[in-house]
């Protein structure tokens, strides 16, 4: 009996394959259809044949055509370039949102899950009250008691998305800490006299990545929907910015006339929750947990 | 009883969230926004008439002063009068509250048939090109945000299949039929959004359920497939759908903001709206306490069911 040879893989292309095809199909989807919707928000502004307050690209509400996949709006405006210049807009404050919600609502949950007592009361507390106030409609007070100085500010938007998405981030981080903080090497970490600041950066948060990993692409899959949300309803971004949800608002009473100018900026912001909520169901396996997607 | 102390404890503490969330709102909207007179009046407004708003709204006593006298009233049943119309926000919330009810009724009457049916085919047709398609459509609805569905069933029945009208606009004077119509459509939208989430965990439950001994054993008795499948297998795989049917009676109240807006049905949902732009304060704070009020007390339902039909949550 012959011994097999078993060479070693000789190009490290052929490891990464390997590796690609061990990933869940959602996940490669997902990652597919976001890297397709990531370079168009980069390199968008450069090719997008016509500028995103252009007017008189063609006859308003000429409907769909080649020169114009999305049709016109009723300003003469080309929707498709309208929807490929808002992309990096979409894609920039949902992420700055969901992450400085991360980062605020990590750091407090771990520690409040951590130091336990009066200090994990009072939070918990405060944080219940915070989701006790259906998201949508904490995020238009948030904006309204911000004022109309604020109003259309790009900064405001990124800051309620976080306001909205730290309570829930810092619900799921207390639970990780719980759990972490009865394992051994936090009590050593605790008698060696670290602060409980160092105990969370360099002990909580490392063991705490999977957890808040998912969750961060969880709670950003739904950023474009809360964002797109307070466009439509005119308390987000202000005309003319190509914001899809706001897009989608401005084109809707014509949307007899010319259906393609609310389904495309529709179907931008619909194929982008899709990516990524099979990217966040594909990681949540990878990396061994369970994701309940949804918005609630 | 320990059930009893749980059930008292759970809603003690969501009393204490309510006050909290009072508190906030009161800061976020009247203690935040500094000058809330010029807030509301804007930057043209005359000395005179920012005396008077700020006496009609005791804005002249301290912070602490007025959120009492504020949640005084609030509790009492007075929630003032609205800064727009002086008429009192109880008058003008009412038929809102009813019209939100009655619409919240018809979406969970569409919502459990949206619920079971997909689920049931899925679990039966389990891995086949139909469970996948389904999938595909319950994952891309999930994705879809409420207004963007709204607005595609719009165009779909009103303007390709012209059976249902376009703006939702009712009062007392129409009639029961009017009122129908006038509901399909946002109600779908939200029973739809809400159905999508259930039916994706009612699969998985049926599923489990169907592979469970006690499942075979009802087969192996002979009973017919229908049978075992609506008697024996879908009462146990609903009981986890329960929480999440509590959950979405949750979202409704945020879900209706949206729906409302777009199809112009005079909810509750489109009054916060369209006092959060008129910039109506005693309104305003009227509708949140409310909405936060039903989210409380939904998943404090929710909670209390899970205890209820899970004897094993009891000791904790």
């Amino acid at each position: 009996m012959a011994i097999e040879q078993v060479s070693a893989p000789k190009q490290t292309s052929f490891r990464y394959r390997v590796l690609w095809r061990q990933t869940p199909q959602s996940f490669r989807i997902g990652l597919i259809v976001l890297l397709v919707h990531l370079i168009v928000a980069i390199t968008g502004p450069f090719w997008a044949p016509y500028g995103f307050s252009q007017m008189g690209t063609g006859i308003p509400l000429s409907g769909m055509s080649w020169t114009h996949p999305f049709g016109i709006d009723q300003l003469g405006r080309d929707v498709f370039s309208r929807v490929v210049h808002g992309s990096h807009i979409v894609i920039l404050l949902s992420l700055s949102g969901t992450a400085i919600g991360l980062l605020a609502g990590a750091v407090l949950g771990l520690l409040s899950g951590y130091l336990g007592g009066w200090f994990d009361n009072l939070l918990q507390r405060l944080l219940e009250a915070l989701i006790s106030i259906p998201f949508l409609v904490l995020a238009l007070i948030a904006i309204a008691s911000a004022g109309p100085e604020l109003s259309g500010n790009p900064i405001l938007v990124v800051l309620v998305v976080a306001l909205v998405y730290a309570p829930r981030i810092a619900r799921i981080a207390r639970a990780a800490a719980m759990d972490i903080a009865t394992r051994d090497f936090v009590t050593v970490a605790r008698l060696r006299g670290e602060s409980a600041w160092s105990v969370m950066r360099r002990e909580l948060l490392p063991n705490a990545t999977g957890v808040l990993l998912v969750e961060f692409a969880l709670r950003a899959g739904y950023a474009p929907v809360l964002v797109g949300s307070l466009g439509f309803l005119g308390f987000g971004l202000r005309p003319p910015t190509p914001e899809w949800g706001l897009m989608i608002s401005e084109n809707r009473a014509l949307i007899i006339i010319t259906p393609i100018t609310v389904l495309g900026p529709g179907l931008a912001l619909a194929s982008l929750v899709v990516g990524l909520n099979l990217f966040t169901e594909g990681l949540a396996r990878i990396l061994g947990r369970t994701v309940r997607l949804g918005n609630q | 009883m320990p059930i009893l102390r749980l059930v008292a404890g759970r809603i003690l503490l969501s009393v204490l969230t309510l006050l909290i969330v009072s508190l906030i709102v009161f800061a976020v909207l009247e203690v935040l926004p500094g000058d809330v007179a010029s807030r509301i009046l804007g930057r043209d407004a005359t000395p005179e008439a920012l005396e008077l708003l700020r006496i009609k709204l005791g804005l002249n006593d301290p912070a602490p002063v007025r959120y009492l006298h504020w949640l005084g009233g609030l509790l009492s049943g007075d929630f003032g009068q609205s800064l727009v119309s002086s008429r009192p926000v109880t008058d003008i919330l009412a038929p809102r509250i009813y019209n939100t009810v009655l619409l919240s009724l018809y979406a969970f009457l569409l919502y459990l048939p949206l619920t079971v049916i997909p689920a049931l085919i899925q679990a039966i047709r389990r891995d086949r090109p139909v469970d996948h398609g389904l999938s595909i459509v319950t994952l891309v609805l999930l994705s879809m945000p409420d207004f963007l569905l709204a607005t595609i069933l719009l165009f779909t029945f009103v303007v390709l299949v012209p059976i249902l009208p376009a703006i939702s606009l009712v009062d007392h004077s129409s009639s029961a039929l009017d009122y129908l119509r006038a509901m399909t459509l946002p109600a779908l939208t939200l029973a739809i959004v809400m159905a999508v989430y259930a039916v994706r965990m009612l699969r998985d439950n049926l599923i489990e359920v169907l592979d469970s001994d006690y499942v075979r054993m009802a087969e192996l008795k002979g009973l017919s497939a229908k049978r075992v499948l609506l008697r024996h297998a879908l009462p146990n795989a609903l009981v986890p759908t329960l929480n999440v049917t509590a959950l979405n009676l949750a979202y409704l109240v945020g879900g209706v903001v949206v729906v409302e807006k777009v199809f112009s049905y005079p909810g509750f949902g489109s009054l916060l709206v369209d006092s959060l732009q008129l910039r109506d304060l005693p309104v305003i704070e009227t509708t949140v306490m409310i909405a936060a009020l039903v989210y409380v007390g939904a998943n404090l339902i929710a909670d209390i069911a899970a205890v209820l039909l899970n004897p094993r949550l009891r000791t904790a």
